[in-house]
C-alpha cells in the first residue's frame, strides 16, 4: 500500500549546501562577497569597470567572477584593472549556481581579497533562485528599462539587499518614473536600499563604493579577526 | 528556464529519501511552488518528465501545490492576497503589511509504494 512521507526541505538543499561552504570561506577570510544581477543590458559589467577602477585608488584587494552563456569578453574587460576577474561560461544555463562559483574559485585564490563581486547572467529571473553565499544581492535597474520592472518581476526585488538605480543620468530623456519604481520596490522589499548611480555622468559610482566600503565595515566589527 | 536543474534537484531529493525509507518505490513527489519562487510550473512538470524517464523513478507523478503570495497586516494582523504588491490592508487600511507566503520552493511529501 502506498504510505505517504512528510518531507520539509527546499528543492536546491544541494545548491545551498555548496553556498552554506562558499558562505563559510568567505566569512574565514572576512571577505565581502556581492551578488550582481539584472536584466541583459542594465549596465552591470560597467558598472563593475567603474568600480575596479575606483578602487584602485584603495587597499582594497577585489575580484570578479562574471557569468555569461557564452564568450568569455565580461572577464577581458575586467581584467584591464589590475585585479583578477574570471569567466564561467554556462553554456546555455541562464543563472549562476553555487557549484559554478565553488569550481571557479578553485582558479582564482580567496587568500588576501576584501571583496568579491560575482556578475550574475543577464536575467532578473532564474538567478534570484540560487544562493551563491553571496552577503548581499544587489539588482540593477536601469532608467533605460521599464520602471515597472520590481512588481514584473518581484522574485528579485525581493531577495536583493540593494537596487542600482543605474543610467540615471538618462532620467530627463526617459519616461521612466523613478519614484514609482523606488515605492514599487519597496512595496516588494520594505527593506531595499537604493542608490543611484551613472557610469559616464553625475552622480557617478561613489554612492555605491561608500555602500560597499560600509557593507565591508559592517562585517568586519561583526566578524571574527581577519585570518587568511 | 532553470526549471531542468531544479527538476533534477528535485528527483536527487525524492531519490535520496526513498532510499532513507527503504529503497520503495516514488509513486508521487508534492513541491510546494510561491507564486514568486520564479518557477514555471508548465516547465517543470515538462522537465520532470524527462528528468524520471527510463530511471527508478519513471512514471512517478509531480503534485505541483502552488502558493500564492499572502501578506499580514502588521497592525490588525489579517491575511490577504495583494494586488501588486499593496501593503494596504483590505480590513483596517493600514499600510504595514508584510509577505508571509509565496517564494517558498520545497518539498512537501513523497508517496511510496
Amino acid at each position: 500500500m502506498a504510505e505517504r512521507v512528510e518531507v520539509r526541505q527546499n528543492v536546491l538543499k544541494e545548491n545551498d549546501r555548496i553556498a552554506g561552504t562558499l558562505r563559510e570561506a568567505f566569512e574565514a577570510r572576512q571577505i565581502l562577497c556581492l551578488n550582481l544581477i539584472s536584466s541583459p543590458g542594465a549596465g552591470k559589467t560597467s558598472i563593475l569597470e567603474g568600480t575596479l577602477e575606483a578602487l584602485r585608488a584603495t587597499p582594497l584587494r577585489v575580484a570578479v567572477v562574471t557569468g555569461d552563456i557564452q564568450t568569455e569578453r565580461d572577464a577581458d574587460r575586467l581584467r584591464g584593472y589590475g585585479f583578477p576577474a574570471l569567466q564561467i561560461t554556462t553554456g546555455g544555463t541562464c543563472h549562476l549556481d553555487a557549484s559554478m562559483v565553488q569550481r571557479s574559485l578553485n582558479e582564482l585564490p580567496l587568500s588576501g581579497l576584501d571583496v568579491l563581486f560575482i556578475e550574475n547572467v543577464g536575467n532578473l529571473v532564474c538567478p534570484a533562485s540560487y544562493d551563491l553565499g553571496e552577503d548581499a544581492k544587489v539588482v540593477v535597474l536601469s532608467v533605460a528599462e521599464g520602471d515597472d520592472k520590481p512588481l514584473k518581476y518581484p522574485g528579485i526585488f525581493r531577495r536583493a539587499r540593494l537596487m542600482l538605480l543605474h543610467k540615471i543620468d538618462l532620467l530627463p530623456h526617459t519616461r521612466f518614473n523613478r519614484d514609482a519604481a523606488v515605492a514599487d520596490a519597496r512595496r516588494v522589499n520594505p527593506e531595499i536600499e537604493v542608490v543611484e548611480t551613472s557610469c559616464v555622468a553625475e552622480p557617478g559610482l561613489g554612492a555605491w563604493i561608500r555602500w560597499i566600503e560600509e557593507r565591508l565595515a559592517d562585517k568586519r566589527r561583526a566578524g571574527r579577526p581577519a585570518r587568511t | 528556464m532553470h526549471e531542468l536543474s531544479i527538476a533534477q534537484s528535485i528527483v536527487d531529493s525524492a531519490r535520496e529519501h526513498a532510499a532513507l525509507n527503504g529503497g520503495r518505490r516514488v509513486l508521487r513527489v508534492g513541491v510546494r511552488v510561491g507564486e514568486i519562487s520564479g518557477v514555471a510550473v508548465e516547465a517543470l512538470e515538462f522537465c520532470f518528465g524527462m528528468t524520471v524517464k527510463d530511471t527508478d523513478l519513471d512514471g512517478a507523478t509531480l503534485d505541483l501545490e502552488r502558493i500564492p503570495v499572502r501578506f499580514r497586516c502588521a497592525a490588525c494582523a489579517h491575511e490577504f492576497h495583494p494586488v501588486e504588491f499593496l501593503t494596504d490592508c483590505p480590513a483596517c487600511g493600514w499600510t504595514g503589511a508584510s509577505m508571509i507566503a509565496g517564494d517558498e520552493l520545497g518539498l512537501s511529501f513523497l508517496e511510496l509504494e
